[in-house]
C-alpha cells in the first residue's frame, strides 16, 4: 500500500493511508499516514463503533487537506483498550514450544505452497 | 499499567504501551521457524503532491487490500485462520454505490484480539458515501480499487501499482484513501 500511495503521488495524486502498523509504513516512507495504535485489521476504525470510524476517516481527510510536507504522520486519539497488553501478545515467541515451532513452520510452508499455486494459477 | 515518575505527580505509560515494533517482531519470529528474513520497502525520498482543490471539491477514490469474497476456497468469514486460497493477485475494482462483499482472511491481520466481523473496520466505504453526502468531500470515486498482497515488490512496483494509478486517473481521482487490512 505504501508503495502505491508513492506511485500515486508521483503522478499527482494526493494520498493519504489509514493504516495500524505504524514502523512498517514509516520505514517505507509516505507522504501522509493516518496511524490507529489498533491491532491490525481496524486500520478504519473499532469494530460497530460507528463513532470510531466516522472520526477516524475524518481525521485522515484532515491529514489528506492540510499535511504540511511529505512523512506527516498523525496519530489518532483513540486508544484500542485501557489495559495495553494487547500489544505483547502479536507473534510473542515466549509462549511457544519446540513442538509448536515445529507446527508453525509446517503451517507456513503449507501456507506458502497453496498462495504459490493461486499466483502461478492466476 | 502506569509507572509513577519520581520526584512528580506524573505518570509513565507502561513500557509495552507503544506502537508495536511489527518488524522486529515478524523477524524474530520467522528467525525462530527457521526462514530467511523478509526485506521491507525502504526508501529516503517520499514524493508529496498537495491537494490541488479544496477537498470539498476533490474526487476521492479508496484503495483496498481486502479480497473479494470468493466461493469454493474455504472459511473467510469473521476469524477464519489465515486463508493463503483466498488471496488475489491482479488489481481489481468494484462500485462504490453498493456494499461489496470483501473479506481480510488472507492477510495476517490480528486474529488474538479481533475478528473482522465489521467490513467497515478495514473499508471505510460508508464513511466515504457519509463525507461525500455532506460535502466533506466533493465526490467518492464511481470505483474502489483493489490492491493485491503481493510478496513480490517487483511485481507490486511493476505492475500492480501502474495498474492502480492507471485506474485512478480513469476515474478523475484527486485524491485517493489507502487503507491496508
Amino acid at each position: 500500500m505504501s508503495l502505491a500511495a508513492r506511485h500515486l503521488e508521483e503522478n499527482g495524486i494526493s494520498t493519504v493511508i489509514m493504516g495500524c502498523a505504524k514502523d512498517i509504513v514509516e520505514l517505507c516512507g509516505v507522504p501522509r499516514f493516518l496511524f490507529s495504535d489498533f491491532p491490525l485489521g481496524n486500520s478504519a476504525g473499532r469494530p460497530f463503533d460507528v463513532e470510531s470510524q466516522r472520526l477516524t476517516l475524518e481525521l485522515a481527510l484532515r491529514v489528506l487537506e492540510s499535511a504540511p510536507a511529505a512523512r506527516t504522520t498523525v496519530q489518532s486519539p483513540l486508544r484500542w483498550s485501557e489495559d495495553a497488553r494487547w500489544k505483547c501478545d502479536y507473534l510473542d515467541l515466549t509462549t511457544l514450544s519446540p513442538d509448536k515451532i515445529a507446527e508453525r513452520r509446517k503451517e507456513f510452508d503449507e501456507v506458502k505452497s497453496i498462495a504459490r499455486a493461486k499466483r502461478e494459477a492466476s | 499499567m502506569t509507572t509513577t515518575v519520581p520526584g512528580t505527580k506524573a505518570a509513565f505509560a507502561a513500557d509495552y504501551d507503544a506502537p508495536i515494533p511489527y518488524m522486529q517482531r515478524t523477524r524474530d519470529y520467522y528467525q525462530v521457524l527457521g526462514f530467511r528474513p523478509y526485506r521491507w520497502a525502504h526508501f529516503a525520498d517520499v514524493p508529496f503532491t498537495p491537494l490541488r482543490v479544496p477537498l470539498a471539491r476533490a474526487r476521492v477514490t479508496l484503495i483496498t487490500t481486502a479480497a473479494p469474497f470468493q466461493p469454493g476456497v474455504g472459511d473467510q468469514g469473521p476469524g477464519a485462520a489465515y486463508n493463503a486460497a483466498a488471496k488475489f493477485y491482479q488489481v481489481y475494482s468494484t462500485s462504490t454505490e453498493t456494499v461489496p462483499d470483501l473479506k481480510i482472511s488472507h492477510v495476517g491481520y490480528d486474529r488474538l484480539h479481533t475478528t473482522a466481523a465489521d467490513l467497515n473496520t478495514y473499508l471505510p466505504l460508508g464513511q466515504l458515501q457519509a463525507a461525500a453526502a455532506a460535502g466533506r468531500i466533493g465526490a467518492l470515486g464511481p470505483r474502489l480499487h483493489g490492491a493485491p498482497t503481493n510478496r513480490s515488490h517487483r511485481v507490486t512496483m511493476e505492475t500492480d501499482v501502474p495498474e492502480l494509478v492507471r485506474r485512478c486517473r480513469e476515474d478523475g481521482a484527486d485524491a485517493a484513501v489507502l487503507v491496508p487490512s
